[in-house]
């Protein structure tokens, strides 16, 4: 072994020791190792017709995945192949031309994608799930493109500025950079979500009960008007540090949750911020952006580097599959950070009965399968499933109840 | 390409009687009446003229002339409204007695299926007719209280009626550009007008200088237009998103706008105390200024590639001449944005106008992957008045804009032109 390749393992070595120490950390969890949840027959919790209502939604939702995914990968290699041919479109220069390249490949994918989303639309329709009109989608879509240009020239700006600067070490300087952006998304990200304060009185007090119980001091409570959009009922935790808030949907304040469910549902999201969990998205986002960036940066060697706007539709190629190929373990660190808010929900309210309520609830109400395949499991759920949830509070009622 | 059969003479020789401008609307009231009774007529007469030319194949003589007779007659009455012509105009479009007159072809066959979908066919050229006229063009405005959009500009037909009125009470004289910027509009709404009416099958030309073929070009103004104006090759794909791949550059000329202001108004007590421009801020805002055309001249269609981000001359087919760093008269500097005024209304007038060309550009640019020649010319004629005025306002010159839609030419070639017309 030579000593420069001695020197690179060790680098290499230690690169990869800081890595796991860092993915270590910020796995830890406050769901006890030794919990065992139960397994349970969803038949004991669902009719047969719910069962069968939501697994025929869910065949047509995973058909529409893979058909997409699919597409938007043939689309992209396709145009990683012949991509570089409308850089004579551009009078722009180097930077420019590659932004161009971007967002002539990010345009190519939304043309491709577009007839999955209005077949998605129209299923969606179909089970009261969504309520956009085709019109407004086909041109809300188009705004939202965009906005992904905007974005995406911006990023193309550093990655390349950094390529042209520092050759192929651009992506030590550019994955600090999108973390930055990251921690700037995640702190203006509320900011940017039109909300209004909720103005039930006794949903508040339950707040901010539960606010002294899981120490997160004062964290303000909003709603967020999707009914126009949407039927689905759903909560989020927004934030860091002076924008820290919980937003719930006003399809979960609209009467179909109990004050038990929804007190719940709170004690969740502020759980997601007692545990700093927003901080950890972004330190996953870092653990995942060095090495992912790295991987580009090799890709686009052949042709030249970031550096040169003949890369750019083979970067985006190697994005999407490497986002493709992180799904699932991108999905398992969700799930893991969902279980914990679970948990710490059921901590504070000490109501599993409820817990339980709001989850057999969540059935009909998101068509969520209780019980998806392992395919569906490891690729597109970011929760734990319906029974793992309802598992969850069994086993916290079970301990609950052998505790002295 | 052939010449449009439908062709303007110009002979106005730009000088106006005071008298007849104060009163010329007052003036017009009698051909007002007359003109509306003709377009009664003329409505009914062109419902048959329709029938004769689909089942006969071309139209008919009579009502041909009718026709002819109707378009020369509105043009004579707008020249005169617009103050683009002197002379009271005649009651019955006479051939050749009015300083701006058309020519119009003799009646011809004409094939049934455009005569069959002329009214649809003709709504494009109609709508930038509006736009080139005094009706309007496109502009939206809020009303708070209904929350809704409105229709509301005014064409570029009535803002140079409005200037020309005041300029020509002064001076006695119709100031050239804006003689030939309502003469242009006038050729095209007689073109457009001819081609609803079935006088000719030929669709209406917005090339300015194909309109204005006898009328002798302006003096080069120091910002100018250069580049490969032939080069109509559009990429579909670029076209179909022409307005989202165009959103980084406008989040970055809006940055660069306010950079610009800033400048700018430590540009103007520069210009005002020495005399001259910085010279850093000279270079900075013709940058600025170039770089708004290359933006726009992709927004708008009226070049192809995607534009770099730092206004570097000779990087872009469609590119501007700006002049060096001169002394600037200071009068002109102090009431800088006070004289801009009226050249703000002709270019909000010619926005319009680029608006529309830009808007049927896409559709056809999309089919045939190529960019109209007319509409191209038009647009460019738009891009041109708007940088002439960001040059002036920017104080890059202190040359005002000039309105006329043709290119500006040497003197030489100006008398070459003025020999071949006389």
């Amino acid at each position: 072994m030579t000593p420069r390749l001695a020197a690179r393992s060790a680098i290499v070595a230690v690169l990869a020791a800081v890595w796991a120490i860092s993915a270590y950390l910020l796995w830890q969890s406050k769901v006890p190792s030794s919990l065992h949840l139960p397994h349970l027959d969803p038949h004991a919790y669902f009719t047969n017709a719910e069962l069968h209502a939501v697994a025929s939604f869910a065949r047509i939702e995973d058909l529409l995945f893979w058909a997409t995914t699919v597409a938007q990968v043939a689309a992209l290699v396709i145009y990683a192949r012949f991509g570089a041919r409308w850089a004579r479109e551009s009078a722009a220069g180097p930077l420019g031309t590659g932004m161009l390249l971007g967002m002539l490949g990010f345009a190519l994918v939304w043309a491709v994608e577009l007839p999955f989303g209005v077949v998605d639309l129209w299923w969606q329709r179909r089970h009261h799930i969504s309520n956009v009109g085709y019109v407004a989608y086909l041109f809300g879509d188009w705004f939202g493109l965009g906005g992904e240009f905007v974005f995406l020239c911006f990023a193309l700006a550093i990655v390349m500025g950094l390529a042209r600067r520092f050759r192929q070490h651009w992506w030590i300087g550019a994955a600090p950079a999108f973390v930055g952006l990251a921690l700037l998304f995640a702190f203006i990200g509320p900011y940017l979500t039109p909300t209004h304060r909720l103005q039930d009185p006794s949903l508040r007090a339950i707040a901010r009960q539960l606010e002294v119980k899981e120490h997160t001091g004062h964290v303000p409570i909003d709603v967020e008007d999707v009914r126009d959009v949407t039927s689905l009922p759903n909560a989020e935790a927004m934030g860091i540090g002076p924008s820290r808030r919980v937003v719930l949907w006003d399809t979960l304040v609209d009467g179909r949750f109990t004050q038990p469910e929804l007190r719940v549902v709170i004690a969740h999201e502020l759980g997601h911020l007692a545990r700093n969990h927003i901080w950890k998205a972004v330190g996953w986002y870092a653990l995942f952006a060095f090495p992912g960036a790295f991987l580009i940066a090799l890709a686009t060697r052949r042709r030249g580097g970031m550096g040169q706007p003949a890369a750019v539709p083979v970067s985006l190629l190697v994005l999407v599959l490497l986002g493709l190929l992180a799904l699932p373990l991108e999905n398992a660190i969700s799930r893991h950070r969902e279980a914990e808010a679970d948990w710490l929900a059921l901590r504070t309210t000490h109501d599993p009965a409820a817990a339980t309520a709001l989850f057999r609830r969540f059935v009909p109400t998101t068509l969520d399968e209780p019980d998806p395949s392992t395919a569906d499991y490891l690729l597109l759920e970011n929760h734990p499933t319906i029974m793992q949830r309802i598992a969850m509070a069994k086993a916290y009622a079970t301990s609950a109840a052998q505790s002295p | 390409m052939d010449e449009h059969p439908v062709r303007l003479v110009v002979e106005d020789d730009l000088r106006r009687n005071r008298l007849t401008v104060f009163f010329r609307l007052i003036l017009a009231i009698p051909h007002l009446i007359w003109a509306f009774l003709w377009t009664i007529a003329v409505f009914f007469a062109s419902i048959a003229n329709w029938f004769v030319t689909l089942i006969a194949g071309r139209p008919a003589t009579s009502l041909h002339g009718f026709m002819c007779s109707y378009i020369r007659y509105l043009l004579h009455l707008y020249a005169y409204l617009w103050l683009v012509a002197n002379p009271y105009p005649g009651f019955v479009g006479e051939v050749g007695e009015y300083p701006i007159d058309i020519k119009l072809p003799p009646p011809a066959p004409q094939p049934r299926l455009k005569t069959l979908f002329r009214i649809l066919l003709a709504l494009p050229a109609l709508a930038l007719a509006g736009a080139l006229g005094g009706s309007g063009g496109f502009g939206f405005t809020r009303s708070r209280s209904t929350r809704s959009y409105s229709y509301n500009s005014s064409g570029l037909g009535f803002v140079i009626a409005v200037l020309g009125w005041f300029a020509s009470l002064v001076r006695g004289s119709m100031p050239k550009g804006l003689r030939d910027a309502g003469a242009y509009g006038l050729g095209y709404y007689a073109q457009a007008a001819a081609y609803t009416l079935l006088v000719t099958d030929r669709y209406p030309n917005a090339d300015p200088t194909a309109i204005l073929t006898d009328v002798a070009s302006p003096p080069v103004h120091p910002v100018h237009l250069v580049g490969d104006a032939h080069d109509l090759r559009r990429s579909r794909v670029t076209v179909f998103f022409r307005l989202l791949l165009a959103l980084p550059h406008i989040f970055w000329i809006v940055l660069w706008t306010i950079a610009a202001i800033v400048v700018s108004i430590l540009n103007w007590f520069v210009t005002l105390f020495t005399g001259t421009p910085g010279a850093a801020f000279h270079r900075f805002l013709s940058r600025y200024v170039r770089y708004g055309l290359h933006l726009n001249a992709f927004i708008f269609l009226t070049a192809n590639p995607f534009p770099g981000f730092t206004g570097t001359e000779g990087t872009y087919p469609l590119d501007l001449v700006l002049p060096p760093r001169a002394r600037q008269n200071r009068w002109k500097t102090g009431f800088r944005v006070l004289l801009a005024v009226p050249a703000f209304a002709v270019n909000s007038a010619l926005g319009g106008s680029l608006v529309l060309a830009a808007f049927f550009t896409w559709f056809v640019a999309l089919i045939r992957g190529s960019a109209p020649w007319g509409l191209r010319n038009l647009s460019a004629y738009a891009l041109r008045y708007g940088a002439q005025l960001n040059a002036y306002l920017y104080l890059l010159t202190d040359a005002y804009p000039h309105a006329s839609p043709l290119e500006g030419a040497e003197p030489e070639q100006v008398h070459e032109a003025a020999d071949i017309a006389a």
